[in-house]
C-alpha cells in the first residue's frame, strides 16, 4: 500500500465505500407469485424466460404471465441486472426489436412492490419480483435472485 | 427544407393525435390500442475517396442504404437526409390471440418524407408457441433484416450496407412462426414464410442500375425460413429462401426489356453472435445469393468484435461482397468500420462511426471512400 500516494489511498477507501454502499442499498430479490398460486419454483434460467418473453409457461405447464417493477426504477435495473445480465438499455433494445418485428411484447409494467402484490394477489397465472424485504403472506416465493 | 420539414411534423401529429384518440374509441371489452415508434437523425460527410462519377452521384461518394439508396457523396459535405427517418407502428389488440398491426416509414429521401408502408399483417396466436400472420412484412433474410432501421438495437450506426442491400425488403404473404424453450437455457425462435412483392420503380434498380430508367423487379413464389437458437449469450441461426425473380425495364421507346425472366434465385444466411456477462460483443454473418440462367453469385460476410463498457460500446467490423455472374462484370466491396456507441438512457443511444471502404468493381462504380457519421436513434 505504501507504493501509492496518500491521497490515492484516501481514493480507495471513498471508492470501496461507495461499492459497499451500493451493494447495502440494494437488497435481495424474490421472485413471487399469489400466494394460492400453483407455480412452482423456479431456477434463474426459467425466471430469465418466462420476463424476456421466450416462455408463456411454468415448467408445470401452466400458463406464466410476468409482471415488471416501474421501467427505469433501481429494483427493474437490479432484477435484469441479476436475472439476464443485461443493462436497461439492453432490454429496451431486445424489447424493441421484438415489438418491431412482431415478436412479442414486455411485461405489463405493474408499478411498485405493493402494486405487483396486489396484482399477483387476484391472478394465479402472473409472476412478478419484489424486494425480499417486501414479503408478506399475499405472496409465496418461486425463486430467490442472487 | 422547410416546407417538407412542417409537411412531415404536421404528418406526425396528426397521426399521433389520431393514433391518441383511437384508443377511447375503439375500447371495447377486450381492445386495446398501442403504438410505439423509432427515429434517427443522421448526419455523415465524405471525407475522401476516389474522383469520378457513377449514375447521379458526383464522387467521393459513399452508398450507405441500399433499399431507399442512400448516398453520401463529397461535395455536399454535412448531408443528414439521407438516411434520417422516423417509424411509428401501432397494434390493435382484438383479444388475447388476435391483432392487427401496421408500421409507417418517412424518409427525407424517400419521395421527400412520403410514408411508406414496410409492414401491415394481422396475427393469430394458435397457442403460446406458434402464430399465424398474414400480410406484409419485412423479409428475415438476414439477421438484422426485419428490424434494420431500429437503431437501438445494434451497435453501429447502420448494419454493414455490403451485407444489407437488396432491390426488394418486404413481402406480401404469410407466415408461421414458433418460438419456445428447446433444452436447457436454450430457446428457439423459427419462422416459416410465403409469398411475393412486386416493386416497380424500386430506388435500387432505377436509380442505382438502370439510370433512371423505368423498371419494375418482382420476387415470386417466395419461400423462406429461419431458425435462431440462443442462450442469452450465443445466438446462432440458419435462413434459406428460395423465389422466382423477375425485372423488366421500360425502355423510352415504349418497348419492354425482360432482364431476368422467372430465374430461380436461392438466398443462404449464417450467423453467429455473441454477447458476453463478461462484455464482448461479436456479430458474424455469413451469406450468399445464387441465381440460375444469369449465373448471379453474391458471397458476402460481415465480422465484427466489440467491447461494451457500462454505457460505452466499441465495435470494429469488417464486411465484404463480391458479385459475379455469366457477365464480365464483377461488383465487390471492402469495408472496415469502427463504431461507437454511447447510451444516453434507456431510449436514446448517441452512435459515431468511421468507415473506410474500398471498391473492388471491375468498372466505374460508387469507388473508394472514407465516410465520417453521426447519430441519433431512438426508440419509442
Amino acid at each position: 500500500m505504501s507504493r501509492f500516494p496518500p491521497s490515492l489511498r484516501g481514493l480507495g477507501v471513498v471508492l470501496l465505500g461507495l461499492c459497499f454502499g451500493a451493494t447495502a442499498s440494494a437488497g435481495n430479490l424474490v421472485v413471487v407469485a399469489g400466494a394460492s398460486s400453483p407455480a412452482p419454483k423456479l431456477n434463474t434460467e426459467q425466471v430469465s424466460a418466462i420476463f424476456m418473453g421466450t416462455s408463456k409457461t411454468f415448467p408445470n405447464g401452466e400458463k406464466a404471465v410476468p409482471v415488471d417493477q416501474a421501467v427505469g426504477s433501481p429494483v427493474y435495473a437490479q432484477f435484469y441486472n441479476q436475472v439476464a445480465g443485461r443493462s436497461e438499455s439492453q432490454i429496451k433494445a431486445y424489447w424493441s426489436r421484438m415489438i418491431f418485428t412482431g415478436k412479442g411484447t414486455p411485461p405489463q409494467d405493474a408499478g411498485d412492490a405493493a402494486a405487483v402484490k396486489k396484482l399477483l394477489a387476484a391472478n394465479p397465472n402472473l409472476v412478478g419480483y419484489i424486494d425480499a424485504s417486501q414479503l408478506d403472506g399475499s405472496v409465496k416465493v418461486l425463486a430467490e435472485i442472487k | 427544407m422547410n416546407k417538407y420539414s412542417n409537411a412531415v411534423l404536421r404528418g406526425a401529429l396528426t397521426a399521433c393525435a389520431g393514433l391518441s384518440l383511437l384508443p377511447s374509441v375503439v375500447r371495447a371489452e377486450d381492445m386495446s390500442f398501442s403504438w410505439s415508434g423509432f427515429a434517427q437523425l443522421t448526419a455523415a460527410k465524405v471525407l475522401s475517396g476516389s474522383n469520378n462519377t457513377y449514375a447521379q452521384w458526383q464522387c467521393p461518394c459513399t452508398i450507405q442504404n441500399w433499399e431507399y439508396v442512400g448516398v453520401y457523396e463529397k461535395w455536399r459535405g454535412w448531408q443528414a437526409d439521407q438516411e434520417s427517418l422516423i417509424g411509428l407502428q401501432g397494434t390493435l389488440k382484438f383479444n388475447d390471440r388476435f391483432s392487427a398491426t401496421a408500421q409507417v416509414l418517412s424518409r427525407p429521401n424517400n419521395d421527400n418524407y412520403k410514408p411508406s408502408i414496410d409492414w401491415a399483417y394481422v396475427s393469430y396466436n394458435l397457442n403460446d408457441s406458434w402464430t399465424l400472420q398474414a400480410g406484409r412484412k419485412r423479409i428475415p433474410l438476414y439477421y438484422y433484416s426485419d428490424f434494420l432501421y431500429i437503431g437501438t438495437a445494434y451497435p453501429w450506426v447502420r448494419p454493414a450496407p455490403d451485407v444489407y442491400g437488396w432491390p426488394i425488403y418486404a413481402y406480401d404473404g404469410a407466415n408461421v412462426a414458433y418460438s419456445g424453450s428447446v433444452f436447457g437455457g436454450w430457446t428457439l425462435d423459427a419462422n416459416i414464410w410465403a409469398g411475393s412483392f412486386d416493386f416497380k420503380n424500386s430506388p435500387y434498380d432505377t436509380q442505382i442500375y438502370y439510370g433512371g430508367v423505368p423498371t419494375q423487379e418482382r420476387w415470386r413464389d417466395i419461400v423462406g425460413a429461419y431458425a435462431t437458437l440462443s442462450n442469452g449469450e450465443w445466438s446462432g441461426r440458419v435462413m434459406v429462401m428460395n423465389f422466382k425473380n423477375d425485372q423488366i425495364t421500360h425502355n423510352l421507346d415504349g418497348s419492354l426489356t425482360t432482364n431476368l425472366d422467372g430465374y430461380n434465385t436461392t438466398i443462404m444466411g449464417l450467423s453467429l453472435n455473441y454477447d458476453g456477462r463478461n462484455n464482448v460483443i461479436v456479430r458474424s454473418e455469413l451469406n450468399q445469393f445464387k441465381q440460375s440462367v444469369s449465373g448471379s453469385k453474391y458471397d458476402y460476410y460481415l465480422l465484427g468484435v466489440g467491447y461494451k463498457l457500462s454505457d460505452w460500446t466499441a465495435m470494429y467490423t469488417i464486411s465484404h461482397y463480391k458479385a459475379t455472374s455469366n457477365a464480365p462484370y464483377v461488383e465487390g466491396r471492402k469495408t472496415q468500420s469502427v463504431a461507437l456507441r454511447y447510451d444516453l438512457n434507456k431510449n436514446w443511444a448517441l452512435k459515431a462511426q468511421y468507415d473506410d471502404s474500398k471498391d473492388e468493381t471491375n468498372q466505374p462504380f460508387f469507388g473508394n471512400s472514407k465516410l465520417l457519421s453521426f447519430s441519433v436513434q431512438t426508440s419509442f
